[in-house]
């Protein structure tokens, strides 16, 4: 059997006999609708912890508000995700019983917001104070200057660190075969406990995962000349 | 009309204006002037609480902007603001930049809004710039477009902050000249600025700060012909 044939066999067991793609398909499935929704969440979550810290951190009497923020990220970038994910999973099942994809979507989310409040908070002490005085001096309220002046400004100074932010969660999604969700990784494994050859399925995944963050990477690109119009002299 | 009662300003132990008390009447045009450090951006940046007086009070039109429970935003709304670098908003169009407050305050519709806009933008000059981007304009038309931004709002009175501070020497006078036509048409005016020669030709009053205090003030014929503080003399001389 010469090396090619041996490629294409060892392909055909990974991918194509026993229609084996259908898990990937899942697999595959699974690991969108996780990232999917962890961005989302994280995204939420990062931005309103932001946004409310740079306004509580301002006044008086509301200072404890932003106190809570700190100790948010403080916690959540200080442990590692797989605890974390093992923890919330443990929670939810046991008082909950919800599933564990439920509990992904959590994790990930709550995980990736204080990395993104991290970044938007940098996004938005980046926008000179100008900007506020300018929105405020026409008599905008705080919240108004900050939704409809600084953060917009912010948000396409900050794009290249949330794009990169994101691929990293869709990456750190592959965890989540932990607590038993059957992801493109999980996938993978499965498969190579049945063919007997591990690397084969593994190295499937990986490509799946490359093109899934060449996607993302396309659609940031394409996001940042939108918002770049302004930029054009 | 702008009521000021021994006005404190101090940032930790570093005191900016020691006790202003002022009253600026309707239709006036005060120019302020002083060397750098005496307070009188600090004290045009309290009247609409850019900055937070350390103690004092600031009456405009009868409402007191330094009551805790005042409503500042919508005294501020009668109060433009000019800046010294612009502050124009980069992400949005000119026309955007100006019907922004109107629209989303809802004192306007978004086509009321638009229409003040191209009626004010006409009375610039600078109608044709609409729909760009602030990036593409020069820094006099950027000034220009952030006095109209403030007259969208049609407020009671204006504050210049240094409008030409930041401008090339050949910019100043298209601003200048706005400014002018602003005060023909009796806008009440209050110019933090170093332009002797505007002060001169529209001040109604001009005023000398020193040290967190105005030391002295008058119409400007006197003001600059017959100064009479010492620190004014030798402010005068050294800029005239």
């Amino acid at each position: 059997m010469d090396f090619f044939t041996g490629i294409w066999d060892a392909i055909d067991k990974a991918l194509i006999r026993e229609n084996r793609y259908e898990f990937y398909l899942s697999g595959i499935g699974n690991t969108l609708l996780i990232s999917l929704f962890a961005v989302m969440l994280g995204f939420l979550i990062g931005a309103f912890v932001a946004v409310i810290k740079q306004l509580c951190s301002k006044k008086r009497g509301l200072g404890w508000i932003a106190k809570i923020c700190d100790f948010y990220v403080f916690v959540i970038r200080g442990t590692p995700v797989l605890v974390q994910l093992l923890l919330i999973n443990a929670v939810l099942f046991n008082y909950r019983g919800a599933n564990a994809i439920v509990a992904a979507v959590m994790c990930f989310g709550i995980n990736s917001g204080a990395y993104v409040a991290e970044i938007v908070r940098a996004g938005i002490e980046s926008i000179d104070k100008g900007q506020t005085e300018a929105g405020r001096s026409l008599g905008l309220g705080a919240g108004q200057t900050m939704w409809l002046i600084v953060l917009p400004q912010a948000i396409k100074n900050i794009l290249p660190a949330l794009g990169n932010e994101f691929i990293v969660l869709v990456k750190e999604t592959s965890i989540a075969g932990y607590i038993a969700v059957t992801d493109i990784t999980k996938a993978a494994q499965y498969i190579g406990s049945k063919t007997y050859d591990l690397i084969t399925p593994l190295l499937i995944a990986a490509v799946f995962y490359l093109i899934l963050v060449f996607i993302l990477t396309k659609l940031q690109k394409l996001l940042e000349r939108r918002l770049g119009k302004s930029d054009r002299r | 009309m702008i009521d000021v009662k021994d006005l404190h300003k101090s940032f930790g132990d570093l005191h900016i204006l020691n006790g202003i008390n002022e009253h600026i009447y309707k239709g006036e045009k005060v120019v302020i002037i002083g060397p750098s450090g005496s307070g009188k951006s600090t004290f045009l940046r309290c009247l609409n609480l850019m900055e937070t007086p350390t103690s004092g009070e600031i009456i405009i039109e009868g409402d007191c902007i330094t009551a805790p429970k005042a409503n500042v935003n919508l005294i501020r709304r009668k109060m433009g603001m000019v800046f010294q670098h612009f502050n124009l908003f980069p992400h949005l169009t000119i026309k955007n930049n100006i019907t922004l407050a109107p629209v989303k305050l809802g004192i306007m519709t978004k086509a009321e809004a638009d229409a003040e806009a191209m009626r004010l933008l006409n009375r610039v000059g600078l109608a044709d710039k609409a729909d760009a981007y602030p990036q593409q304009l020069s820094g006099g038309q950027k000034q220009r477009i952030a006095i109209v931004r403030a007259l969208a709002m049609k407020p009671d009175v204006m504050l210049f902050d240094e409008p030409t501070s930041a401008l090339d020497p050949e910019m100043v006078g298209e601003v200048l000249d706005l400014m002018k036509q602003l005060a023909d048409d009796g806008m009440t005016m209050i110019v933090v600025t170093h332009e002797m020669g505007f002060a001169r030709e529209v001040a109604s009053r001009v005023m000398f700060m020193s040290e967190g205090l105005i030391v002295e003030q008058a119409p400007p014929d006197e003001f600059f012909s017959n100064p009479k503080h010492p620190r004014l003399k030798d402010f005068l001389s050294k800029v005239l």
